[in-house]
């Protein structure tokens, strides 16, 4: 029995080193402690995560979900984690609505990421305004979105919870006209667009632009996002003469419509906007897409510091999809949401108020950092004051750098 | 006590502690010098029982100790300080915002006038403004103070751009973004950077241009 005292006290003592052992390993992992909050703030997010858009709208998801990480990594807003609540729209307006609705009932819904497409975010605006339910668009770039129907003449905002990180088509559309006319030579432009609000409202702000500029359009028409057939169009595009066409629209039709004007004998470039901004534009459009245009929002990825750090982190996340054209812009998106959560608990000693989402909406307005993309703040219409374009033109089989320029009116 | 638990056996009652056959029967006597120090060292137990069992704890707990020691989670050296970071890109921290209207330079050439804009560097090394340019056909442009114009962090530098009509024909009547192309320098980049200075500076352009050209446009 006195054996038995020696086993019972050396058991003792093995299960107390191992225990000591045990509580070393884990106190290097101070991430663990990370994120440990007493509430839970969604950051919802709407975008096309499956059908032909999904490669952007995945990209949009996945960004906005490492803003959330982020923040829970660094305890950014104390007492309080973040996570993401994705809903897919598939591009259309009517599910668009739905998912508005289902994130206004979600009461830890604090603010929302997205959409992508502008003809969406119409039929999101009024839901969320109604329940004064804050969303910043990563990527709409319709003007009317913030500066009411009749931007062109009288500038009103219409919801004031709507923001946006991504500037408009007013500058986009124009900068693609200058850089066509001046720059790459175009005088006569073949128009055509999907009949969308994005794109028919981005061919016409070209349009109008290159004709200031004194360029001639050549020939205009307008396609059914549904087609995959362009071949009478093609053929009409090699009739007019066109030195270039230009494309109010997305990469699913984008891509086919270039490989068939090319097809049709019309070596001539196809340009187009943020939409085409894609690799799959490259895939659907082949060889033959090399020297077409894209503008896009920003400043090219690798001339912002504050990006490298971006692509480095979703890169080390795992996600298995592309960030993508918006992805910069929905990190900043997201944040500048949990930026406003963070005022309002500050201002509310440390917790939430009861009427947390007027007051996130409200705070979004004065919302001020240093983001992905840049300085992130908005302007009294809810646009993005930071202006910047970019024009890209297909080459060895990807887009590269052609031309910056900044927005400073 | 309830008198649970074993009851711990009395000295010289265990089966250990009584002499076997082979001892009673004398045995192998090779054996007997083993059984000897093996009696010798149990019955030493016995009597210290309590320091034995104390000294093994001890020792175990040493050993513990030092195991935990030894394999604490080391210290790690100081982090290598992080590689500044490079400065930023010209065209990042640059804004050109147009001012105003400017008189023409009295010996600027016929069809001339000026547009007042402001250059100015947010962060990072200096700036070296070194070519500002327009990119209409029919329309030629010199800035005053000629390039190149170092401007640092903090600072900004007005700069007159004057418009000189090549080519009535050839100008943008009324272009509703029109922009200046700026080549910014710093340690970092040469950059070609376009500037789209807003409806102002498109209104000044424009007016700029019907007082110069009339009805003379294409």
């Amino acid at each position: 029995m006195r054996q038995r005292s020696l086993i019972a006290i050396t058991a003792a003592l093995a299960a107390g080193a191992l225990t000591l052992t045990a509580c070393g390993s884990r106190g290097g992992d101070k991430g663990s402690d990370s994120g440990k909050g007493g509430t839970t703030v969604t950051i919802g997010v709407d975008a096309p995560l499956t059908g032909d858009l999904s490669a952007l709208g995945l990209g949009i998801k996945n960004s906005a979900d490492l803003a959330a990480k982020t923040a829970n990594k660094k305890n950014y807003v104390k007492g309080v984690t973040f996570k993401i609540e994705a809903r897919d729209d598939q591009a259309q307006p009517s599910a668009g609505q739905q998912n508005a609705t289902a994130l206004v009932a979600d009461k830890n819904v604090l603010g929302v990421v997205g959409p992508l497409n502008s003809s969406v975010a119409e039929s999101m605006q009024k839901v969320f305004d109604d329940a004064k339910l804050v969303e910043v668009s990563p990527a709409n770039t319709g003007p009317s979105l913030t500066q009411g129907p009749d931007w062109r003449t009288k500038k009103v905002r219409t919801y004031k919870s709507y923001f946006r990180t991504a500037t408009t088509d007013a500058i986009q559309g124009p900068f693609a006209a200058q850089y066509l006319y001046n720059d790459a030579k175009k005088k006569k432009v073949f128009v055509i667009d999907d009949k969308k609000t994005y794109g028919a409202g981005l061919a016409g702000t070209f349009t109008d632009e290159f004709k200031k500029l004194g360029g001639q359009i050549v020939g205009t028409e307008h396609i059914n996002p549904d087609a995959k057939d362009f071949s009478a169009i093609a053929t009409e595009v090699k009739k007019s003469g066109a030195d270039v066409v230009y494309y109010g629209g997305e990469y699913p039709q984008a891509g086919p419509l270039s490989k068939q004007i090319k097809a049709a004998g019309s070596k001539i470039p196809l340009v187009g906007g943020d939409g085409i901004y894609d690799p799959t534009f490259i895939k659907l459009a082949g060889a033959d897409s090399t020297g077409d245009l894209a503008t896009s929002v920003g400043a090219p990825v690798e001339s912002l510091p504050s990006a490298k750090q971006f692509v480095a982190d979703y890169k080390a996340a795992g996600y298995k999809d592309e960030y993508a054209a918006y992805g910069g812009y929905s990190y900043d998106s997201a944040w500048a949401i949990i930026e406003a959560v963070k005022k309002v608990v500050d201002d509310n000693g440390g917790k939430l108020p009861s009427d947390a989402r007027a007051k996130v909406t409200a705070a979004m307005q004065n919302v001020s950092f240093d983001g992905v993309t840049g300085k992130v703040s908005f302007d009294e219409f809810g646009d993005a004051t930071n202006k910047q374009l970019t024009v890209y033109a297909v080459k060895n089989g990807a887009w590269a750098a052609e031309k910056s320029g900044t927005y400073t009116g | 006590m309830s008198g649970v638990g074993p009851v711990e056996p009395g000295e010289g009652t265990r089966a250990s502690d009584t002499p076997g056959p082979d001892s009673a029967s004398g045995g192998d006597p090779r054996l007997r010098p083993r059984e000897a120090l093996l009696s010798g060292l149990v019955s030493r137990y016995e009597r210290h029982r309590r320091a034995a069992l104390a000294a093994t704890a001890a020792a175990l707990l040493l050993a513990g100790g030092g195991y935990l020691y030894a394999t604490r989670p080391h210290q790690l050296p100081p982090p290598a300080p992080e590689p500044a970071p490079p400065p930023p890109y010209p065209s990042q921290v640059v804004d050109v915002a147009y001012l105003e209207p400017a008189p023409a330079p009295r010996d600027a050439a016929p069809r001339s006038f000026g547009l007042t804009v402001l250059v100015s560097v947010s962060a990072g090394p200096p700036v070296t403004v070194t070519r500002i340019s327009q990119p209409y056909a029919g329309l030629a442009l010199t800035p005053e103070p000629l390039p190149p114009l170092r401007i640092a962090a903090g600072t900004a530098r007005k700069i007159v751009i004057t418009m000189r009509v090549t080519e009535c024909g050839k100008v943008p009547e009324s272009a509703g973004l029109p922009f200046l192309d700026v080549t910014l320098r710093n340690t970092r980049a040469i950059e070609v950077h376009s500037y789209i200075l807003g409806s102002r500076y498109a209104h000044a352009l424009s007016d700029g241009l019907h007082v110069a050209c009339g009805n003379d446009f294409r």
